[in-house]
């Protein structure tokens, strides 16, 4: 009797109900939850986002009642602006091409750091501590030590080498791939890695090492950004912002 | 036909799905290529052309004379002349002549060129680019569809001026 | 009066505008978010955590906003704008000095820009530093580095509509260094310039790539963004408690 029981008769058929929808990986709903936390979408966050559209649209509208575009003369091909700037966005990009070669400093690195953010997500791959600010106190630790590091370090590199430029220096007596590629590319390295090897001895997590390099690199971009948009002046050199001569200001670069 | 042969040959199914793979993925290809051409810029010319700059005694020993219309300056030496395009080699910068300090001053990045081209200082990898000059009877002609750019100043990059 | 508006909302011309009732009760909430182009985005219910403000500080949302605006001022500006060499100068004065509004509308689209980089910027390190981009994040985490790529090249073309002092040097110097990438480098400018200069080909290219294809690529990947945010479970706010242990105690008598 048992060999010729079909397991889904045509009756069993007829009764199914439902319907294979989408198959999900993971633990069941409930597990590992608290009680259901949540609310009906509707009122709340459809006031929420229009509250915020109208915010960002009166921000707007007070920044553009108050201050005008800037329109410099007629593009002059004969004349360039000094100093010529880029968008601010991008003077990170041309502090940078202060200090080195432009393959290096406007092409490999930045390429670098692009791929490396790319890969973020497939270097530390552990979905532990997702949605979590910093993920633990230590995390927590781990930025601000990241962040001061970057904060002091690279204006002080960008002090030295502007003040003490090896390029310079050494104009003539050493190759110029040496001086323009190869020694910014290893201070670089060094100056990035650094914090690292202090990291390693604490056996840092996926996501401890990614946040450090991370902030390395977003708190230098940020500092790079601002010298280079804020602190450069006539002929590109430096100056405070509120310094400036021939009355440049950095601002109308905007 | 023996097990084999069966094994190494392709079943029908998955031989037409192949064949159309290839074909849609030659079609994208070709388009791809296609697009490419044409966004590449057709030649236009540009400001090219031979240039008039002036006569020989314009042009005194040591000095440095800007030509607008054909964006190079004109420098002369005890070597000869040279027509130095005003590009930074940098990153492309208009380059200004900086008459109290005797040198070529880029704004942009802080790039320093002397009367010659030579780089002095900054971040630009080469000397100033120069166009061709002829030195004839009625003055100075350039060439300036033929930009050359150099690793370093050369003396013969210079047309000597006779007499 | 109510009992117009009562024929009104259940006439069939309504009912086949809105497929659900006045929302005040579960059934038409879960409705009003389902059957609406606008907010089938969001969930039905949605938790509080990720509604906290100071978890996502609301910055994607933001960047939605702003790019509307953008979006909508950038089309008014296309009334007047024309990419040319000899005229895109005078009719921005034009629009600065005849047109009414036609400053406003300038200085929004300009700051709007601005505000758009920094806000898209500050969106990816709330999402870094809540580690939101773990897994199942990983591909939503690549496509905002796409879309903020393509954030910075939309300002970026922008910058040289103008057409003044600024916005020529500004590129000049910018697609200088795109010239320094190996192999490809003089290609890449020239196709991004059309030719070898900064000129009238270069300012047809740039207005086609700013007003057309990279505000087309933006709405598309932010659709597949916002797809993607719910696909994968909406925010990481709410995978939030697996590893707290404090949290975890918490449900111990479950
Ligand atoms: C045009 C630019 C962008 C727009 C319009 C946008 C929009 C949004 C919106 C509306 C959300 C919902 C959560 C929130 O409000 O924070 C979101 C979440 C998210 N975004 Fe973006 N985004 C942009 C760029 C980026 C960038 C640059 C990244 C990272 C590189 C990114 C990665 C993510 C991820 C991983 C989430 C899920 C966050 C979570 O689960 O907590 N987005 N985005
Ligand atoms: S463009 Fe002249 S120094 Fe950079």
């Amino acid at each position: 009797m048992n060999e010729n029981t079909e397991s889904f008769s045509p009756q069993d058929r007829q009764m199914k109900t439902y319907s294979l929808v989408e198959l999900v990986k993971g633990p069941t709903t409930m597990v590992d939850r608290g009680p259901d936390d949540s609310i009906f979408a509707f009122p709340m966050v459809a006031i929420l986002e229009i509250f915020l559209t109208l915010g960002v649209i009166l921000v707007l509208l007070l920044m553009s009642l108050t201050v005008n575009a800037p329109l410099e003369d007629l593009a002059n091909l004969y004349e360039t602006t000094d100093p010529a700037k880029a968008p601010w966005y991008f003077m990170g990009l041309q502090e940078m091409l202060e200090h080195g070669h432009p393959t290096l400093m406007a092409v490999a690195i930045p390429t670098l750091i692009v791929l490396f953010v790319i890969a973020i997500p497939y270097l530390d791959n552990s979905p532990a501590g997702a949605g979590i600010w910093f993920t633990s106190k230590r995390g927590k630790r781990i930025a601000l030590f990241s962040a001061l590091y970057a904060l002091i370090v690279m204006p002080l590199y960008i002090y030295l080498d502007t003040s003490f430029p090896i390029r310079e220096i050494y104009r003539g007596q050493l190759p110029d791939f040496f001086l323009n590629t190869v020694v910014p590319a290893l201070l670089m390295v060094v100056i990035v890695l650094l914090p690292l090897l202090v990291l390693s001895r604490y056996k840092p997590s996926a996501r401890e090492i990614t946040m450090m390099l991370f902030t390395v690199l977003f708190t230098s971009a940020i500092i790079f950004t601002l010298v280079g948009f804020l602190f450069r002046g006539p002929g590109f050199e430096l100056y405070w912002p509120w310094g400036m001569p021939e009355g440049y200001s950095p601002w109308d670069n905007l | 036909m023996s097990e084999k042969e069966a094994d190494k040959s392709v079943p029908r199914r998955s031989f037409l799905g192949m064949a159309w793979f290839a074909t849609l993925s030659l079609v994208a290809v070709q388009g791809l290529v296609a697009i490419l051409k044409f966004i590449n810029p057709v030649p236009t010319g540009g400001f090219g052309g031979f240039i008039y700059a002036g006569k020989i005694e314009d042009f005194a020993i040591n000095s440095i004379n800007r030509i607008l219309a054909g964006r190079f300056y004109i420098s002369r030496t005890d070597q000869g002349v040279i027509a130095l395009w005003q590009k930074c080699t940098h990153l492309g910068c208009a380059v200004p002549w900086d008459e109290s300090e005797k040198i070529f001053h880029c704004p942009c990045h802080g790039s320093t060129f002397n009367e010659v081209g030579e780089v002095l200082g900054g971040p630009a990898p080469r000397p100033l680019d120069y166009f061709p000059a002829e030195v004839s009877e009625d003055g100075i002609w350039v060439d300036t569809s033929d930009p050359r750019s150099r690793n370093h100043h050369d003396p013969s990059h210079m047309t000597q001026v006779q007499g | 009066m109510r009992k117009l508006i009562k024929t009104v909302t259940e006439s069939r011309v309504w009912r086949s505008f809105f497929r659900h009732g006045w929302p005040d009760n579960p059934l038409d909430r879960s409705l009003v978010m389902t059957t609406n182009i606008f907010f089938h985005l969001h969930p039905v219910k949605i938790s509080r955590k990720s509604l906290r403000s100071s978890y996502s500080l609301g910055l994607g949302v933001i960047s939605v906003i702003v790019f509307g605006i953008l979006s909508f001022t950038g089309l008014l500006l296309m009334f007047y704008y024309v990419p040319s060499v000899e005229r895109a100068y005078s009719y921005i004065l034009l629009l600065q000095t005849r047109v009414p509004f036609g400053q406003l509308l300038r200085n929004m689209h300009r700051w709007g820009a601005h505000l758009m980089v920094i806000v898209v910027v500050l969106h990816m390190a709330r999402v870094f530093y809540t580690g939101a981009y773990k897994p199942p994040r990983e591909f939503n985490w690549v496509i905002g580095v796409v879309l903020l790529i393509l954030t910075l090249a939309a300002s970026f073309t922008g910058y040289l509509l103008p057409w003044d002092q600024l916005a020529y040097w500004a590129i000049t110097v910018g697609t200088s260094v795109a010239a320094y990438e190996p192999l490809m480098g003089d290609s890449i400018r020239a196709i991004l310039l059309g030719g070898s200069e900064v000129g009238q080909e270069a300012l047809t290219r740039f207005y086609a790539f700013h007003i057309l294809i990279i505000p087309g690529a933006i709405a598309s990947l932010i659709s597949l963004h916002l797809w993607r945010v719910r696909k994968d479970g909406g925010l990481a706010a709410q995978d939030a408690v697996k590893i707290e242990p404090e949290a975890l105690q918490g449900t111990d008598n479950e």
